[in-house]
């Protein structure tokens, strides 16, 4: 396996074990929301300007989980899709170590339609490969902004739990685990799209 | 990779071997082709690593889109591990195995070639106006296995049985039997795991008028020899690890 292989199979691998921390995180903001809700409904009138923060930040937290949950399908899509290029590329180099040594066999013309076909369906595969990729790079640039949105709203909330009297800690709390979990979030996905990007449709 | 003629008539058969660019630690294997006028069947077409030399090899005998057939006398990775690449490389085969590995040996990617699957009483192999009879070895080592019997070449391909290991510039043929034993009786002892087994199958053997016996590995048996090693192999005890 040459070098270039291994690390593609690192990068799709390592995207399934980001996205599943991702996930986590995702879960936990949800949670987040969940307690925000509730004390902003018992401090009522005093975190009035928190409960549609509330909302946005569960729904965020949502469909965070749904993007996620397609990436890691297309995660899956690309690693059959370097398995596949891998065994193409491995074809493709025999065939043509095959035809080499064939040189001066009554019968070794032959050899250049499989090596002509391998050497196409290979390229096939990493034509399809950094079409993926880029796709996927969009998906995952979508979570992003789903990220920095909670980054921003958890900004809003510290101020808005600044008018909630003795609700000031609780929800300021609230917003700091938002700020953290959209922080991870943020340089999870930023990882992958590192470990992905050097495979970009150029 | 060395190649040698052993039948020629209507049809050939040619053994292919002693692979001089085969990496020290990967076993020595015999290849056996059946060539008739438009077609070509590999038996035991050996493992991936050896792929390149073999498929170099047959182009000097017939070109690419005539390997037709394909035979694997049992699942072990020295016999067809080079499954995945053929099935890139033809476009027309079918590969001839036992039906209880079909499982198995589809993990080598089988998709373009046709698994035909042998059930456990054998069968024949068509290749043109040769017919080849599947003869049933199971246990001989592998719990699914098969020997392929030529009765117009009286050629008998016997898979792991009759192997033996040596330098890779051996001859092809056995020319001393009584010091070609000790480079047997090992792996017979150890890889055969069933006296009973081995009974039956010398049984049907016997039946078969053969002038070549020939293995998977090592040296193929001619005229006396042949019988020489069937009573040999009678007498030896096997299944020793237990
Ligand atoms: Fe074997
Ligand atoms: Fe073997």
């Amino acid at each position: 396996m040459t070098n270039q292989t291994k690390s593609q199979f690192i990068a799709v691998a390592s995207i399934t074990s980001e996205l599943s921390a991702v996930m986590v995180v995702a879960k936990e903001i949800s949670l987040a929301a969940a307690n925000a809700k509730a004390i902003a409904f018992r401090a009522g009138d005093k975190a009035k300007g928190f409960q549609p923060i509330t909302d946005f930040i569960n729904e965020l937290a949502k469909e965070t989980i749904e993007l996620v949950t397609n990436i890691n399908i297309y995660a899956l899509v690309l690693y059959r899709l370097t398995v596949d290029e891998f065994q193409k590329t491995t074809a493709y180099n025999k065939f043509e170590l095959a035809a080499k040594m064939a040189e001066g066999a009554a019968y070794a013309k032959s050899m250049q339609e499989p090596v002509d076909h391998a050497r196409l369906s290979m390229q096939d595969c990493q034509r399809q490969f950094k079409r993926d990729v880029s796709q996927l790079l969009g998906q995952l640039e979508a979570v992003m902004h789903h990220a920095r949105a909670a980054r921003v709203i958890a900004a809003n909330s510290r101020i808005e739990a600044s008018q909630a009297g003795e609700y000031l800690q609780s929800l300021q709390a609230v917003a700091e685990s938002v700020d953290k979990a959209a922080h991870t979030i943020h340089d999870n996905v930023q990882r992958c799209r590192i470990a992905l990007s050097i495979y970009r449709n150029s | 990779m060395k190649m040698t003629k052993i039948y020629e008539g209507s049809h050939q058969w040619i053994m292919f071997g002693r692979d001089e660019g085969k990496p020290a630690n990967i076993i020595d294997t015999n290849q056996y082709v059946v060539r008739t006028p438009n077609r070509c069947l590999l038996l035991d077409p050996g493992g991936a690593e050896l792929f390149a030399p073999m498929m170099a090899a047959v182009l000097h005998h017939a070109p690419v889109d005539q390997i037709t057939d394909l035979f694997a006398s049992h699942q072990d990775p020295d016999v067809i591990s080079s499954l995945g690449l053929w099935d890139q490389a033809l476009t027309n085969a079918k590969l001839h195995a036992p039906a209880i590995w079909e499982g198995f040996l589809r993990h080598y990617s089988c998709e373009s070639i046709e698994y035909v699957p042998i059930s456990d009483n054998g069968g024949t192999i068509k290749l043109e106006s040769v017919e080849l009879q599947i003869i049933p070895a199971h246990y001989l080592h592998s719990p699914g296995n098969f020997h392929v019997y030529d009765p117009q070449a009286k050629i008998l391909m016997t898979g792991d049985v009759g192997a033996a290991f040596e330098a890779p510039d051996a001859p092809v043929f056995v020319d001393n039997f009584a010091a070609h034993v000790e480079k047997m009786r090992h792996w017979h002892q150890r890889m055969m795991p069933s006296n009973q087994a081995k009974r039956v199958w010398i049984e049907r053997v016997r039946n078969l008028d053969i002038d070549i016996l020939a293995p998977q590995h090592g040296r193929m048996f001619k005229g006396d020899d042949v019988k020489r090693f069937l009573d040999w192999f009678d007498a030896l005890q096997v299944g020793i690890a237990v």
